[in-house]
């Protein structure tokens, strides 16, 4: 059976999304927009997020991805009525797979002004290495 | 949506005779969704500044998007029925400044607001613009006694 699979691989695909963005149970989520630059230490992550305080954010790293989560705190309030939109209230998510070359204990975050900055350092086995010729 | 692409090996990139006839097509299609599905639903442009109007009995609200903008770059206007919104977000990359602006008008019947009490507040990249209503424009209810 795993060689048939393995012949073709459509066949391990899920006809369903995939099980784990249904168990956090966010409703139907926004990509924000992002900046990713690359420097020869690290990368530098921009993910705009207007409207997102540090308590509705949740940003995660495990062995694949990273993952970010953006829940805005600002509800309508009683009394409002809206007239005409053009933002969402759905909940932000942004998943990027780093495959390993971050190093994974060294992210560091910031959020200003609904900008998120992380700083993803690179792991030292893909950093640009010198060889001196002898 | 990777840093890096890296495609592992498999028996079907390994063994050209064993590739499955639909291998070239799936992906094509795969690709064709990830670019037109992609970006379908991320929050549009940089340069774009989405804006919501809200009302309530005494006032109008504009809340436009501008994450990422210091209080004393954002610049508000109401001239001739139009609010403009204007805004400069300064990106440092190491010892580079750049500067994108944004700007966003909306258009606001003069008559409805008070020009002179109009306030703004910004906060996780939000700006709220408070237009309080004339007298004139609010509801009013009137009784007509019947004879």
């Amino acid at each position: 059976m795993s060689l048939i699979s393995s012949i073709i691989p459509s066949l391990n695909r899920s006809p369903a999304a995939p099980a784990q963005e249904t168990e956090r149970n966010l409703g139907p989520t926004l990509k924000p927009t992002y900046e990713l630059n690359e420097t020869s230490d690290g990368f530098a992550l921009t993910v705009y997020l207007p409207g997102v305080d540090h308590a509705g954010l949740d940003i995660q790293v495990d062995a694949e991805n990273l993952t970010v989560i953006g829940r805005r705190v600002w509800k309508q309030p009683e009394g409002w009525t809206s007239l005409y939109r053009e933002s969402e209230d759905a909940t932000y998510e942004l998943v990027l797979s780093h495959d390993n070359i971050v190093d994974l204990d060294k992210v560091q975050a910031e959020l200003r002004d609904g900008v998120l900055r992380v700083a993803l350092a690179k792991t030292e086995a893909v950093k640009p290495r010198k060889i001196t010729v002898s | 949506m990777r840093l890096v692409r890296y495609t592992y090996p498999n028996t079907r990139s390994l063994a050209p005779f064993a590739r499955s006839p639909w291998a070239g097509l799936e992906s094509e299609i795969d690709r064709l969704f990830q670019s037109t599905l992609g970006d379908f639903a991320s929050t549009s442009a940089t340069r774009r500044v989405p804006v919501d109007l809200y009302e309530d009995k005494d006032n109008t609200y504009v809340r436009a998007e501008l994450p990422g903008v210091n209080r004393a770059d954002i610049n508000i206007e109401l001239v001739d029925g139009y609010l403009n919104i204007a805004a400069n977000r300064k990106i440092k990359t190491g010892e580079r400044e750049d500067t994108v602006s944004l700007t966003r008008s909306v258009s606001v019947p003069d008559a409805a607001v008070q020009a002179d009490k109009i306030s703004a507040g910004y906060e996780n990249g939000i700006l709220t613009v408070t237009l309080p209503k004339r007298e004139e424009a609010k509801p009013r209810k009137v009784t007509v006694a019947v004879k």
